[in-house]
């Protein structure tokens, strides 16, 4: 029991217990390039060319004029609201999916597993669906509508909505980062810097956050690319109030449809880039956070 | 002698400020939210720049207007679930009826304007790429085998309802009235359509962007704006019967009282009735109601038109029960194509 | 500075963990917790500790008379090592020890050199001092429970908690802090309390043991007493004693 107190012990302890060499493969190279080649393939003609595309269309009139769509006020106003939305949704799911991860990995109650299916929710129904519920919810017949009609509170057509609908596509974002990690990094820690003198508080911030910093960025960033792009949800929320409720998606489809096509590309690269800083974001707190959890299920194979 | 002054001069003082302050108080900054339909964001871009010159210099009041655009049953279901539109100006009286049935507009709403509150008109025509090389002239063309039709979803989009009723009228004119040769010809043609896009805007783009389809069934005005945009690459052809397509306005006078706006909203509209007005819509490819103004573009053609209150269809609430409801006539002839 | 269980007990949903359990720490002794897995002594610790609570209405624990029942865990001033360790990963080995000074409240916070000194002389006790910079990760067993240990100390705790503190280790290893810790009581006197399922280890280090099992205390006394007299056929069972 004691002699797997280090890692190359580990290694070496795996070694015995599953003899076949790892590095050497059995497929012939040539499988091995074709699939290497395929994937290539694929990844350039469905992901790398629509984003040249989308980059090339933009430009299409000139620098002069891609510089020029970007001092148009309904472009700007779009954008302002689409950033202004991420503003609000990615904090408010920050908090709520590091709240839930640590109240469904640190207590066991009836009902936990349901509680982390709901979690998932927003990513199983159509986006559309994510617009609808609020309608439904707040619109002038809906449930509470009337009541709002009354005292003459805008929610759905308005900011309010828009906020709503893109917080409910996003929500499971950071709480799915976080479960897994939380989960496999286990609470001795927090244990330890309770007996040590710590105030829930200080447990949170000086060990359970930092432990996760890197799940919880994973998390942030998708939720953000995801709350920036958001189209269907939002489209249906909208009211497509021109300079008012259209974000950077819906004024996308707007521009396109006033036949305004290198307008609308050069917004779209807008987006674009935005995804791509995300994917190299993302990445790179991804690899991180895949070292942190293996770091954690080594730890816990050790103490077995 | 001072005493006097100084009391003219308080007076003087009294009345510059009251003047001030009329001034101020009647210089308003008024917001009216139009909700409209897909084709028409050109004709309000201009018109709104018009109408809120024209109030300025009337009554010194700055009048913004905020515009909407998409199909016409959708917005018609967003004011309904609480979008704040002040006017709603929309593709069939259809989708007006239906914000009038939970009373944001009233159930006379039609009569409130002239021309049963419909400003400027439309049809349908037929667009067709440069050089017509399917030969097309008229809708018996668009049932031949290997013609790809173009056309939105009668289901979503108040412009694709105009063009199946013009096309069911066309039949009824051939065939004498025989109701199964109807629905022959509109099976026919629904055979040939590739995609069915839910807007009029969208259907535009497949056709003119997306370079799908032989001939576009359109609404007359998005024809002209495509042969704007794109000089030289489509031409329009004029069926020998279509329908008078008319686009309805209405205040919306729950939200716009709430607002206390329903004068300057009655007035945007009335506006739309002006010289000014109907010079906008004919510029826009809208055929004006007032014939003068008419007079001017030459390029609108004379044809045979049937209008929804004819009795083939007696009006929308008929037309809409027989053809567009749920498993109606649309829904039973309608079978996707396999192109 | 004694510890005082009085009538404990815990049931976790339907298992009776701790069946009314009473034991006197006395102050300043190493007393070991003996028994089988299951039979509740790890339990009976983070009650102690303050990391899980007995069944409401069912039992106090008193740390020299005052009543602690209901303090959480990081009211209570227990110094707890955990059998793996439970150093802060993220933080390096300075840090670590030096964890339960910087979150006193600001009223009670020493300086940060008087948080060096301290910081610096308990590595120094556990022979750690040249390791300061690395990070638990970079450190063997034997040593990351070492720097578990110091920092247990650093709050200068009233009572020590240990559960199977060397379980993890090697034999060399677990021998040789077996060794310290008995020297280390010795110097300080500090009241300990630690659990064990390994008979050695107790009968080794324990001024007295106390025998677990299903939630019971099956005997207390010292290591000699219990050999020579053994109260029941378990305690006679567990301990392989011939007759």
């Amino acid at each position: 029991m004691g002699a797997f107190t280090n890692s190359r012990a580990l290694a070496s302890a795996r070694h015995i217990a599953d003899p076949q060499p790892t590095n050497a493969r059995t497929e012939p190279v040539w499988i091995r390039a074709t699939l290497i080649a395929i994937t290539f393939a694929f990844l350039g003609v469905f992901i790398l060319w629509p984003l040249l595309t989308v980059f090339h269309e933009g430009f299409s009139k000139g620098f002069g004029f891609y510089v020029e769509t970007f001092k148009d006020p309904i472009t700007i106003k779009s954008i302002e609201l689409t950033l202004l939305t991420a503003a609000i949704a990615v904090p408010l799911n920050t908090v709520f999916g590091l709240a839930a991860a640590w109240a469904l990995t640190r207590f066991k109650f009836r009902g936990r597993q349901l509680l982390i299916a709901l979690i998932d929710l927003p990513l199983w129904v159509s986006p559309v669906i994510g617009g609808l519920i609020y309608i439904l919810l707040f619109g002038r017949h809906g449930t509470i509508g009337p009541w709002l009609m009354d005292h003459n509170i805008q929610i759905v057509f308005a900011l309010p909505g828009i906020v709503l609908a893109t917080t409910f596509v996003t929500f499971p974002f950071v709480a799915r980062s976080l479960i897994p990690l939380m989960e496999a990094q286990g609470h001795a820690e927090e244990e330890a810097a309770l007996t040590l003198g710590a105030n829930g508080w200080q447990v949170f911030f000086r060990i359970t956050l930092p432990k996760v910093k890197w799940g919880l960025l994973y998390g942030i960033i998708l939720c953000n690319a995801r709350a920036m792009g958001e189209f269907g949800a939002v489209s249906v929320v909208s009211g497509h109030i021109r300079g008012k409720t259209n974000t950077m998606p819906l004024h996308i489809e707007i521009l396109y449809n006033e036949y305004q096509f290198a307008a609308a590309f050069a917004v779209a690269s807008l987006l674009s880039l935005l995804a791509l800083i995300t994917l190299f974001l993302k990445t790179y707190s991804e690899s991180r956070t895949a070292q942190q959890l293996r770091e954690a299920q080594e730890l816990t194979i050790v103490s077995k | 002698m001072y005493p006097l002054l100084k009391k003219f001069s308080r007076l003087a003082f009294a009345s510059v400020l009251a003047a001030l302050s009329i001034s101020t108080v009647s210089a308003k900054e008024i917001t009216l939210l139009n909700v409209s339909y897909d084709p028409t964001r050109e004709l309000y871009g201009e018109y709104n720049k018009a109408f809120a010159k024209y109030w300025k210099a009337k009554t010194g009041d700055t009048v913004t207007i905020e515009q909407s655009h998409g199909g016409s049953g959708k917005q018609a279901r967003a004011v309904i679930d609480g979008l704040p539109a002040d006017v709603v100006t929309l593709a069939l009286a259809y989708d007006i009826d239906a914000i009038a049935v939970h009373e944001l507009v009233p159930k006379d709403w039609q009569q409130k304007l002239p021309d049963q509150s419909t400003p400027y008109t439309s049809t349908i025509v037929l667009l067709v790429r440069k050089g017509n090389p399917k030969g097309i002239k008229d809708w018996d063309d668009l049932v031949k085998p290997g013609v790809a039709v173009i056309t939105p979803n009668p289901k979503t989009s108040g412009g694709a309802r105009w063009n199946y009723l013009a096309a069911w009228a066309y039949a009824n004119k051939k065939f004498g009235g025989n109701e199964e040769k109807n629905k022959e010809f509109i099976k026919a043609l629904f055979k040939n359509v590739p995609v069915l896009d839910t807007g009029a805007r969208g259907a535009t783009t497949t056709f003119v962007q997306h370079g799908l389809g032989d001939v576009f069934i359109s609404w007359e005005n998005e024809a002209f704006l495509a042969q704007k945009e794109f000089p030289g690459k489509f031409e329009i052809v004029t069926p020998s019967l279509s329908i008078l397509a008319e686009p309805p306005v209405a205040v919306v006078e729950k939200n716009a009282s709430k607002k206390g706006v329903t004068d300057v909203a009655n007035e945007y509209l009335k506006y739309l009735y002006s010289a000014e007005g109907q010079d906008i819509a004919g510029k826009n490819f809208y055929r004006p109601r007032d014939q003068k103004v008419a007079a001017k573009y030459t390029n609108f053609k004379k044809l045979d038109l049937i209008t929804i209150n004819d009795p083939l269809f007696g009006g929308w609430q008929k037309a809409q029960k027989k053809h567009f409801a749920d498993k109606a006539l649309f829904d039973q002839l309608y079978v996707p194509s396999n192109n | 500075m004694g510890v005082q269980i009085r009538k404990i007990t815990k049931t976790f949903n339907k298992f009776v963990a701790l069946k009314n359990v009473n034991l006197d720490v006395q102050p300043g002794e190493l007393l070991a917790l003996l028994g089988p897995s299951g039979s509740g002594k790890t339990t009976l610790l983070r009650i102690v500790a303050g990391l899980e609570f007995a069944d409401p209405g069912h039992g106090q624990i008193l740390f020299h008379g005052e009543d602690v029942t209901y303090h959480s865990a990081y009211k209570r001033r227990a110094g707890f090592v955990f059998q793996h360790y439970a150093l802060f990963q993220h933080m390096n080995i300075f840090e670590n020890v030096a964890f339960g000074l910087r979150v006193r409240p600001r009223a009670l916070r020493p300086t940060e050199d008087e948080i060096r000194d301290r910081v610096f002389t308990l590595l120094k006790r556990v022979q750690l001092d040249h390791l300061a910079k690395r990070f638990p990760s970079q450190l063997s067993g034997g040593q990351r429970q070492r720097i578990a240990l110091a920092r247990a100390l650093a709050i200068e705790p009233r009572v020590l908690l240990l559960d199977e503190p060397f379980g993890a280790l090697d034999a060399k290893v677990r021998k040789e802090l077996r060794r310290w810790l008995r020297q280390f009581h010795e110097e300080t006197h500090l009241t300990t309390l630690f659990v064990t399922h390994d008979q050695d280890e107790a009968f080794e280090l324990a001024d007295r043991v106390a025998i677990l099992s299903e939630g019971n205390i099956q005997q207390i006394g010292c290591p000699k007493e219990i050999v020579q007299h053994p109260t029941n056929t378990f305690v006679h069972d567990f301990l392989g004693l011939d007759i």
